[in-house]
Parts: C-alpha cells; sequence; structure tokens
C-alpha cells in the first residue's frame, strides 16, 4: 500500500526458475501450455484456454472438476515478449472485480528471475472502464504501467 | 436454510471487501487510515494536514465509515474516529489468498518447466507423459 497514488492493495510473488524467459513467456500465452499449470484444481482437471495476446486482446479460462467450475478472463494491456506482460484478471479470487496482474521476467544466465504483482485498481478507473467501454481503461492501465517501469 | 444463510454471509462479505478495496483506492483516504492506524483522533485533526476543506475531508471521512473501515464516537462535543480492526484484516486475507493462488501457481509452472525440458533432453520416445 506504500506505493504511488494510482494504485491499492497489491501482492507480489517473485520467482527464480530454472528455465528461458522465452519458455515461460510461451506458458502464459499460448492456451495447450497454460492449461497445464493454471488449474487450481488438483487431479484431473479439463481445462480450456483461449487467448490472443495482443494489447486489447482476450484471454479466458474455464476450468472445471468433479462439478466444481473456476473461471478466470481479462484483456491483455501490454505484451512486451518475452519480458513484460500485463493483462487484467476477473475471477472467484477478485470478487469478480477486474484487477491488473504483471508478469516480469528478467533472465538471469540459464535462469529467469519471475516477478508476479497482481493489484486492484483504482475504482475509478473501473467506473469509467464499465460506462464508457474498454478503451478508458485501458488507456489508464497503460498509464500505471508506464508510471511503473 | 444454512446453505442459503451461508451464501448470504459470502455476498456480505463480498460486498464489505469491495466497499474496503473501495475506499483504499483514494490516497486521502489510505492517508486518513494511515492516520488513524496511529491511534483514534478527532475529525478536526484528522482533516488539519490536508490542503483541502473540511467538508471535503468528511466526505472521505464518510466513504471509510461507511466502508466499515472507520467507526465514530462522541466524547462530549468532538466526534472521534478510529479504525475497526477487523475490517484490515479481510483485506489481509485478500492479499493472503491472492499470495498462496499465485505461489501455487508458480509451483505448478515449475514442475511443468521440469516436465518439458527432461522431455527436451530424453527425445520424445523416453516421454514420462504421453500428451494430455
Amino acid at each position: 500500500m506504500d506505493r504511488d497514488d494510482m494504485t491499492g492493495p497489491i501482492v507480489q510473488v517473485r520467482r527464480r526458475m530454472r528455465a528461458g524467459a522465452e519458455q515461460i513467456f510461451d506458458l502464459w500465452t499460448k492456451p495447450e501450455l497454460m492449461v497445464r499449470w493454471m488449474s487450481p484444481f488438483p487431479g484431473a482437471v479439463d481445462c480450456k484456454a483461449s487467448c490472443d495476446p495482443r494489447p486489447g486482446g482476450a484471454f479466458s479460462l474455464v476450468m472445471s472438476s468433479e462439478g466444481s467450475i473456476r473461471e478466470v478472463s481479462g484483456v491483455y494491456v501490454l505484451v512486451d515478449r518475452p519480458r513484460k506482460l500485463v493483462f487484467t484478471w476477473i475471477g472467484p479470487l477478485t470478487n469478480h472485480v477486474t484487477t491488473l496482474v504483471t508478469v516480469e521476467l528478467n533472465p538471469l544466465g540459464d535462469e529467469t528471475d519471475v516477478v508476479l504483482t497482481h493489484e486492484r485498481l483504482p475504482t475509478q478507473a473501473m467506473h469509467e472502464g464499465h460506462t464508457r467501454g474498454w478503451g478508458i481503461i485501458l488507456d489508464h492501465l497503460a498509464e500505471v504501467v508506464s508510471h511503473d517501469v | 436454510m444454512i446453505e442459503t444463510e451461508a451464501r448470504t454471509q459470502v455476498a456480505s462479505h463480498t460486498a464489505r471487501l469491495n466497499a474496503v478495496f473501495a475506499a483504499l483506492a483514494d490516497p486521502t483516504r489510505r492517508a486518513i487510515i494511515e492516520r488513524l492506524s496511529r491511534g483514534e483522533a478527532r475529525v478536526t485533526d484528522v482533516a488539519e494536514p490536508f490542503p483541502m476543506s473540511l467538508n471535503a475531508v468528511s466526505k472521505h471521512i464518510r466513504v471509510l465509515e461507511e466502508s466499515g473501515m472507520v467507526e465514530r464516537h462522541r466524547k462530549g462535543r468532538d466526534h472521534i474516529l478510529s479504525i475497526n480492526a477487523r475490517s484490515l484484516d479481510e483485506v489481509d486475507g485478500w492479499i493472503e489468498r491472492t499470495r498462496l493462488y499465485w505461489e501455487e501457481r508458480l509451483d505448478a509452472m515449475e514442475r511443468l518447466l521440469g516436465d518439458l525440458n527432461q522431455d527436451k533432453t530424453l527425445g520424445p520416445k523416453d516421454r514420462r507423459h504421453g500428451p494430455r
């Protein structure tokens, strides 16, 4: 909560992985790979994914297991292969309110430092997004993103 | 009956949490929360450091009261504000659940990377897992 005025509560998770940034970027943006790690259910899961990784393009994940279904969807805000990916995220965990996820991939030799930031958005931007369409919210997000760099 | 009650509880919890996050999205309101986290204070003392009218600060305080984060009681002629610690615990709850969710997803991603890269070195004939 100590960040600049544009943002609300924020979660950051950092991990060093034994793989190149290109490969990790693929896991985030190729549906056939997304379904293999994105599901929160243990065991057999029917997971369907679709994505259109360019700014304004949408992604969606539908995961079902033994009668429970989880759906997550969002819109890409920034796609900078293989270094940075920013997308909105709406799902059960966010009370179906739009949130913003930023994935940064920093190569370190054979490994990659993965920094994931998940944040709530200023509500004003969300209201504008709802009433005036996605253009406004994407503009705003781009602003947050450039602020962040 | 019990299920309906549980569902109502979840819905009201969701609404409350959304109100808390909406309240926290504003820098003035975050500053007010920060002030009150150091101890209860009179409305006028809370408003004092802000370069805006008492009326404008009062509006922010009202949003915080509606979200359940801030409570008001009277001491003589003074209105005293204090933080409702439970509402902040709910924010921590969201942060914890979200952190846990991503830690688990990244664990799964690392396992998948291990599988994929082992497949690469062994060649397609020695795959441990068939195509899914």
